[in-house]
């Protein structure tokens, strides 16, 4: 039979029963549109985390140290092992731009003009842990000095916002204080390295020195300060690798970090790439699982589509019989039903491609995700609605081509 | 219409068809009769008689469980399922008791619905479809579904799809079963001319005033032919 007939008989009998083919088209949709939507999830979060973990910062090498088969997130479980020597080491190496510790600092309270905000962390770490343009006013703080530099979040936690130039008064945990004055508020309030955590934050960096004040003996017998966390920075993203296995070869065999460390520590250092890689790993895994779970869905939709083409065939019993009575072939009677059954899954699979799509836009604006459409996803929506449909309505389809016309004209 | 007079339009030949349920049955058995081209037959029988078995085995519905069936010159026995669907589809037009219409479909589709399947185009389909329902007085109802007709116009609508394919042999089962009187008589005269104008019509009934429209009366009793009456002169009721 030509397809054409074949398309506007099938139309016909779904128009026949328009209840019953929306709800099973509905299924259908139901399937896709979670598909479609967990799909843009998956690559918006993926696109957000990355926009935070920073495709422009190339250049930058996290250093730190933990247990030698530790796993988890960049930073855990580390101890403060790294010495000034180290960093002053670290910063001769070739291709360095320059090196920065960093630790955190538990604080009591933050005050601005007679404003308390209670408790919270610090970052103490040195100037080379800004980049030029991560200063939108002001500018990074000075080693020595007692200067702070903060996010726009944190700049604004307080009843007056704060402005460059102000000064705020910081109590640390043994209760001594000490008079900042802010000299810098940063670009955005986004995560400046993996050890500052995930997302925008109140976030309140000050120079090490003076405020970090755990300290340790150095190889020469000296007090010194030392550090759990080094970002390095390489001149250019070309020198990163050259850079990292210098590091890596400094911090291994000759640092005071080496010889601090427990036997059963090592030194973990990560580049930025590492770390997309990681997170972009972990991210997949996390999106092909709930796609999984929405293509269970889709299967249930599918099943929709089976049961009602196995009712319709029952029903049409009479009809089947007729046709083939008047020259119907089998195949006939086997394309009208897949037809029928595919553009059921093709209507269910268009529209659940749409509300999927709409969803998916709607949930990124809530979640505050950039929205990254797949829109390849859409072609692949319609083709799997269509075969799913085909696929579904495959047994239907050849129960009623081989239905019997002599039985079939008998049936009421 | 290929017509070639001196070859029969239908022949069993020793025809018996088994039915295997449990007990095997012979719904027919060694069954020989000719029907030739141009006549008008009715098979008359009572209920399980075998008559709707003869009437699936001439309508290429059914293979026989031994002998042949030759119907337009073909031997049905021999024939794929797909070969017997297209003589069927060419050369066969059926009419049932019960109409057998396309709820969904207008008069003028159900009509031309045999045309769907051998592939002939809307445009035809259609033109000759409304040349038909003319012929039997429904065109002015061409557009009209069948729940919207009353019994005897969904009788002629079944004929004129009937004739559509134009097919040597119109076969009719029972064709007034579901229809009064006076409709019935406006039913029979449309195969009487049929007949008049030279097309094999086979009517298979219980009823003895509805054979006798026919020329001959081929009883069929337990699955046996018990024999072939001859409708004469007066007595013919065309």
């Amino acid at each position: 039979m030509n397809p054409r007939e074949a398309l506007s008989m099938s139309l016909r009998a779904i128009r026949g029963h328009p209840l019953r083919s929306s709800l099973t088209a509905l299924g259908v949709l139901i399937g896709v549109a979670a598909v479609i939507v967990f799909v843009i999830l998956g690559a918006s979060l993926q696109a957000a985390v990355i926009g935070e973990v920073g495709g422009e910062d190339a250049e930058r090498i996290y250093v730190w140290n933990g247990p030698e088969d530790a796993q988890g997130p960049p930073g855990a479980g580390a101890r403060a092992v790294f010495t000034e020597d180290d960093i002053d080491r670290l910063r001769a190496i070739d291709g360095v731009d320059g090196v920065a510790p960093y630790a955190s600092v538990s604080a009591n309270g933050f005050e601005h003009e007679g404003d308390t905000i209670a408790g919270g962390d610090a970052v103490a770490t040195g100037p080379d842990y800004f980049t030029d343009d991560a200063i939108a006013e002001g500018r990074a703080f000075e080693s020595g000095e007692n200067e702070v530099v903060l996010t726009p979040l944190a700049a604004a936690g307080f009843e007056e916002d704060v402005a460059v130039g102000d000064r705020m008064t910081v109590t640390f945990e043994d209760g001594s204080e000490a008079e900042m004055t802010v000299v810098g508020i940063l670009e955005d309030s986004g995560p400046r390295s993996p050890f500052d955590g995930f997302g925008e934050g109140a976030r309140v960096y000050m120079p090490a020195d003076p405020i970090h004040r755990t300290t340790a003996e150095n190889a020469t017998g000296g007090e010194q300060r030392v550090y759990p966390y080094v970002v390095v920075t390489a001149d250019s993203p070309e020198n990163v690798e050259a850079v990292t296995s210098a590091v890596r070869t400094y911090l291994e065999d000759e640092s005071d970090a080496s010889e601090a460390l427990p036997g059963t520590f090592g030194v973990e250092i990560q580049t930025n790439e590492d770390l997309l890689e990681q997170v972009n790993g972990l991210l997949a895994t996390l999106t092909g699982f709930i796609t999984g779970i929405a293509l269970i869905s889709l299967l249930v939709g599918s099943i929709g589509i089976a049961n009602v083409m196995l009712v319709s065939v029952t029903e049409r019993t009479r009809e089947i019989g007729i046709m083939k009575t008047v020259g119907a072939q089998k195949r006939d009677v086997l394309q009208l039903f897949l037809t029928e059954a595919a553009i059921l899954g093709l209507l269910g699979a268009a529209a659940g491609a749409a509300v999927g799509f709409a969803g998916g836009y709607v949930a990124t604006r809530i979640l505050e995700f950039p929205f990254v459409a797949p829109l390849e996803w859409a072609l692949v929506a319609v083709v799997t609605g269509v075969l799913v449909g085909a696929l579904a309505g495959l047994y239907p389809a050849w129960n009623a081509a081989r239905t019997d016309p002599i039985e079939a004209l008998r049936y009421e | 219409m290929d017509v070639t007079p001196d070859e029969p339009a239908v022949v069993l030949d020793d025809v018996t068809k088994t039915y295997r349920l449990g007990q095997p049955i012979d719904a027919l058995s060694s069954v020989s009769l000719s029907i030739p081209r141009g006549s008008y037959t009715a098979i008359m029988g009572p209920s399980g008689s075998g008559k709707s078995t003869l009437m699936n085995l001439v309508g290429c519905l059914d293979r026989p469980t031994e002998g042949r069936v030759l119907v337009d010159g073909r031997d049905v026995a021999g024939m794929s399922d797909r070969e017997r669907t297209t003589l069927r589809g060419r050369t066969i037009g059926f009419v049932f008791q019960t109409f057998n219409l396309m709820p969904r479909l207008s008069a003028l589709e159900n009509v031309a619905l045999p045309l769907v399947f051998q592939g002939v185009r809307r445009r035809e389909r259609r033109a000759r479809a409304r040349e038909l329902l003319d012929r039997v007085g429904l065109a002015e109802r061409a557009d009209h579904r069948p729940n919207q007709l009353s019994g005897g116009q969904r009788q002629r609508v079944a004929i004129a799809r009937a004739l559509v394919a134009d097919p040597a042999i119109v076969l009719a089962d029972e064709p007034t079963g579901n229809l009064d009187t006076a409709t019935g008589s406006d039913v029979l005269a449309l195969f009487e001319a049929l007949y008049g104008e030279g097309r094999t019509v086979i009517l298979v009934t219980h009823e003895r005033d509805v054979a006798e429209h026919a020329e001959r009366i081929v009883h069929v009793v337990d699955g046996e032919l018990e024999g072939i009456e001859a409708v004469t002169g007066a007595r013919r009721k065309a």
